[in-house]
């Protein structure tokens, strides 16, 4: 059974240990023919990475995906506790309509925020990018958050108004611990979204606020493709998200599928 | 002695501020010197090459030269197309020099979206008669016309399609030579596949670019008559017959994994030994010989497309540098392609880094051009100027700068991959690509024959 699972494990993990392989290869190795397992490794990928402008995209996308994360997780947090204890029919169509951001394809709204943003002066700059992100992500925060919120007792903050707390209190020191899981396992999908995002980024940016998955597409030149470095790159845009995953790895599992049950 | 009135004082004072602002201005009038655009910032855009990487090393000369300061932003093919159109498309004023991309000449050219550069060339004030506009070859320079004949962009890159035989030594071996028709393509290829471990032919997943030379040998067409009228013909007896063909030509004779191959991967199966044949533009021929992880400088030859029974038809395309209508700074950013796309420039770039695919035909012509591309003792130069002017003169490759290309094209690759892979017979697959390209052209309100 062990065997088996691990050679489901290897199978489904071989595309990226071969992109993480290819990322230690020079073009020739690359391109050779069959394969070897064993060669010699290089980090001349990697330095050529660090050296080009793909330095810059990967702080970019690091900046805007945190960013875009911790806004969507301010705003849309209360306001899915908001929605989840206000009981009037209201709420539902609220709710409804804050999914309107996800009801049409990204490509729907291309051209309208490009012409907004150019007139706005919001092309090419980190504003430009978190204010696209979080739009897209509050829906997600708000969808994702109420059912924890529906699960949660209200007689666990009422105890405490009695006890002399205020809403916010209510709210901050009793509720938000309690709904972690969620928590994290929300900020996992909004920071994947953003960081993962290739089109509005292509389409909103030029040089300046260019994120990393772009700036990988920008090694495949007209003449050639640079596959060492598309491998590295690749790989590094990986590891955010294996490390931010990791962190949070704990609250996972039970974030995606508490709350989709109500009590 | 009466005090000054007022007015006097005024007066005075608006002389004197008068005087002050002319004496200040002067110096910066004068330290321009001949240089009327200077403090000017120009914005250009193009899809990354070696061409604009070789030139702006040399951009401090231009902004020396000049004053104006150059921002020039590169980006991946698909990326500069998807944000050029869109700018254009909005016509927006963040660039003032772009790339003209072939396969979309005719769609921003037609849409109105570039500037007519013609009141420059024409206009002593702006350019100089040395410059010589007619200096660039035809065939390239068509795509970048309209059909009044009014000039949009000027050519930086000429796409030559040629063959290239990355193992010629096994063709030597063979007893046979450079295939020079299509029935003796298949013949070399039939000879020396998989000898040595080398596939007799390669090539990428661009059908809508490779296989067009060899529909055409084969008396088929894409359009009935274009630009004017576009009525696909894919579904005639020879448009069949030719997928057919070809489609075996790739799967009998290429390597594994060919119906996947991007332009690169494809060089790189000559580069490493691993395919022998190709028709492409030189660009990507070049590096065959000249690249340093080659392992086949010693053995590549090139020769002209295979002829068909109907003639030669070898691809050509060309890019040039253009002005968006919606630029605030067209007189500068016309300084700037004057100078990038000059003799002089030209001539510099071939010499210093050897760039292969220019159009400037006295640049073509020079004993400089011809050093670089003689490769292996062969005069490759030659083979590029033969195609240049063989594309110029017929204007087969009209078909490739119709606005609806793009989505044309794409069920072109389409239908071929469903012939190779045998999940459609050729007549079927074209049948359905003829149907389906008919929808595109409708949609985009473009009239066909019934």
């Amino acid at each position: 059974m062990h065997a088996l699972a691990l050679a489901l494990l290897l199978l489904a993990l071989s595309p990226f240990l071969w992109l993480v392989l290819m990322s230690f290869k020079t073009n020739a190795e690359i391109f050779r023919f069959p394969p070897r397992l064993l060669f010699d490794a290089t980090l001349a990928n990697y330095a050529a990475l660090w050296t080009s402008e793909f330095r810059n995209s990967f702080a970019n996308s690091l900046v805007v995906s945190v960013v875009s994360t911790a806004l969507s997780l301010l705003i849309g947090v209360p306001a899915a506790y908001a929605l989840s204890r206000w009981t009037t029919r209201a709420g539902g169509t609220v709710t409804l309509w804050i999914l309107a951001s996800r009801m049409a394809p990204p490509i729907a709204f291309t051209i309208p925020y490009f012409l907004v943003y150019r007139h706005l002066e919001l092309l090419d700059t980190w504003t430009g990018l978190i204010i696209i992100y979080l739009t897209f992500n509050l829906s997600l925060v708000i969808w994702m958050m109420r059912p924890f919120y529906d699960q949660l007792p209200r007689s666990l903050e009422e105890a405490a108004w009695i006890d002399g707390a205020t809403m916010w209190q209510g709210f901050h020191r009793i509720i938000l611990p309690l709904s972690g899981p969620g928590l994290a396992a929300t900020a996992i999908l909004c920071f994947l979204f953003a960081w993962n995002d290739f089109f509005f980024a292509l389409i909103l940016t030029r040089t300046e606020a260019m994120t990393a998955p772009v700036a990988v597409v920008n090694f495949m030149n007209y003449e050639g493709w640079e596959w060492g470095r598309i491998a590295a790159g690749g790989t590094m845009i990986m590891l955010p998200v294996l490390v931010f995953s990791f962190v949070v790895r704990r609250y996972l599992v039970h974030g995606l599928t508490g709350g989709a049950l109500k009590g | 002695m009466r005090a000054p009135s007022r007015r006097a004082v005024l007066r005075g004072s608006v002389g004197l501020s008068a005087l002050a602002s002319g004496v200040l201005a002067a110096p910066h009038v004068n330290a321009q010197g001949g240089k009327p655009y200077a403090g000017t910032t120009i914005n250009g855009s193009c899809f990354q090459t070696t061409y604009f990487e070789y030139l702006k090393n040399y951009f401090p000369q231009f902004e020396e030269k000049t004053g104006i300061k150059v921002n020039f932003n590169m980006q991946a093919f698909p990326v500069y197309n998807q944000r050029t159109d869109l700018e254009l498309s909005t016509k927006g004023s963040a660039l003032d020099v772009i790339n003209c991309t072939f396969i979309y000449s005719g769609r921003w050219i037609g849409a109105g979206w570039m500037t007519n550069l013609d009141p420059f060339t024409k206009d002593a004030k702006y350019t100089p008669a040395s410059w010589d506009p007619e200096d660039f070859a035809g065939g390239p320079q068509s795509a970048m016309k309209n059909a009044k004949g009014e000039t949009f962009g000027y050519t930086w890159e000429a796409g030559a399609m040629i063959l290239g035989a990355a193992r010629y030594d096994l063709i030597e071996k063979a007893g046979l030579g450079l295939p020079k028709t299509f029935d003796e393509l298949t013949k070399v290829c039939d000879a020396i596949h998989n000898k040595d471990n080398v596939a007799a032919f390669t090539a990428d997943k661009l059908h809508h670019w490779n296989w067009i030379p060899y529909l055409m040998g084969s008396g088929g067409a894409v359009f009935k008559d274009p630009p004017d009228n576009l009525t696909p013909t894919l579904n005639t007896p020879p448009a069949a017959s030719s997928a057919e063909w070809y489609a075996n030509l790739l799967i009998k004779y290429g390597p594994d994994g060919i119906l996947s191959y991007s332009d690169d991967q494809s060089m790189r199966s000559q580069m490493s030994g691993r395919a022998n044949i190709r028709t492409q533009a030189i660009t990507w021929m070049v590096p065959l010989a000249k690249h340093d992880e080659s392992v086949v400088k010693k053995t590549v030859r090139y020769g002209l497309m295979p002829e068909g029974p109907k003639g030669n038809f070898p691809g050509s395309n060309s890019h040039g540098l253009g002005i968006p209508a919606g630029s605030k700074k067209k007189e500068a950013a016309w300084e700037f392609i004057k100078w990038a796309l000059s003799r002089e420039t030209i001539a510099m770039v071939v010499k210093n880094h050897g760039y292969p695919s220019v159009c400037r035909m006295s640049v073509i012509k020079s004993p400089e051009f011809k050093e670089v591309l003689t490769l292996n003792g062969q005069d490759v130069a030659a083979l590029f100027l033969e195609v240049l002017q063989l594309g110029g003169k017929t204007g087969y490759m009209k078909y490739r700068t119709v606005p609806v290309y793009p989505q044309v094209g794409d069920k072109i690759n389409k239908a071929m991959e469903r012939i190779a892979t045998k999940q459609q017979a050729a007549p079927e697959a074209m049948k359905q690509a003829q149907a389906e390209a008919i929808q595109d052209l409708q949609k985009a309100g473009i009239k066909v024959d019934t």
